[in-house]
């Protein structure tokens, strides 16, 4: 079986929700996914991106039907500002039914390559620490875990709490 | 007090203050020329607020500039449009003043005209006079609830990764 590693078009955007959706239902927060295929589209494919995508397709069976998009993985650059630009990967997934056939090293060897380039010290992301096959994953790939190690926790401001803080204070 | 964008060297000074609080500056290996080039070129990768005090708060060696937030536009595939704060800081002597807060109100501003649905940072679980700050304002720990931990691939696990 073929598989095509590339840049996503805007064409992609159906997919690209599609493959969020299905990787939210495996870590069951489907309800949480509110993102559009508008917000996508403008967002990823503007003047100036939120966002940078790749896909894995695989070429059908036969060569009339279309390609099929099989994996992704949505990234974008951070900064650490003791050591400088961190390629940051937000979501990276394959489809149950083509795991176990290199794609997702496919996708991790092409992001690591492309951070060393643009010069980034570093790939980071966060993993649930529940989801032990996605740990062990990276693990085995020489990645530290921050939180565990130096004790680093994740804080959110959800849209709510957001506008509260943003508020003119009554001083 | 004002709160300014911050085209000037403070910010390097300000970072190495920030990595001694937590214990960890011999990891501090940017210069004033990475940031300078990475902060105020054409296409930032990051950008700063700073809290400037007025003349007669200076303090003993001239300093007026006394806080900073530094932060990025990132993406939840969740959500959509997200806003990172990657360091916040004021020094010892400004804090217990509403500094912090106030950074942390611009910050937010900033994210919510930019059309962000989420504030994100991370805070070391030993700091704990941080973590009460930042509950006191609203916020939850994603680790603590939804198990999510920081990871990161740098130096020789990267460039293994890249010639897998």
């Amino acid at each position: 079986m073929e598989y095509k590693l590339r840049k996503a078009e805007p064409r992609d955007v159906p997919d690209i929700l599609r493959l969020v959706k299905e990787l939210a239902k495996y870590e069951e927060m489907e309800h949480q996914v509110t993102l559009t295929e508008k917000e996508l589209l403008e967002d990823g494919f503007g003047d100036t991106p939120f966002y940078h995508c790749i896909i894995t397709e695989i070429q059908g069976e036969k060569s009339s039907e279309d390609p099929k998009v099989v994996g992704f993985a949505m990234y974008y650059f951070t900064y650490d500002p003791w050591v400088g630009k961190q390629l940051y990967l937000e979501e990276f997934y394959v489809m149950d039914e083509y795991r176990g056939l290199g794609i997702g090293s496919g996708i991790l060897r092409h992001l690591s390559n492309l951070a060393m380039k643009t010069r980034c010290t570093g790939m980071m992301f966060v993993v649930a620490e529940n989801n032990e096959p996605s740990v062990q994953f990276y693990k085995r790939r020489g990645a530290e875990d921050l939180s565990q190690e130096e004790g680093w926790r994740l804080f959110r401001f959800d849209k709510d709490s957001l506008v509260k803080m943003a508020a003119p204070s009554e001083e | 007090m004002l709160n300014h964008p911050a085209p000037n060297k403070e910010p390097a000074r300000v970072v190495q203050e920030l990595a001694e609080y937590e214990n960890v500056a011999e990891h501090v290996k940017l210069t004033q020329k990475d940031l300078e080039q990475n902060g105020f070129t054409n296409n930032p990768f990051f950008h700063v607020i700073i809290a400037e005090v007025p003349e007669q708060h200076r303090t003993k060696e001239g300093q007026r500039k006394i806080g900073f937030a530094l932060y990025f536009y990132s993406y939840s595939s969740f959500v959509g449009r997200a806003i990172y704060m990657e360091d916040l800081y004021v020094m010892p002597e400004f804090r217990g003043k509403g500094v912090g807060k106030a950074l942390m109100s611009k910050v937010a501003q900033l994210g919510l005209a930019a059309g962000c649905h989420q504030l994100d940072f991370t805070v070391l679980n030993r700091n704990k006079p941080s973590m009460d700050f930042y509950f006191s304002q609203g916020c939850f720990d994603v680790t603590a609830t939804i198990g999510y931990h920081c990871m990161r691939c740098k130096g020789e696990a990267l460039k293994q990764l890249a010639q897998l």
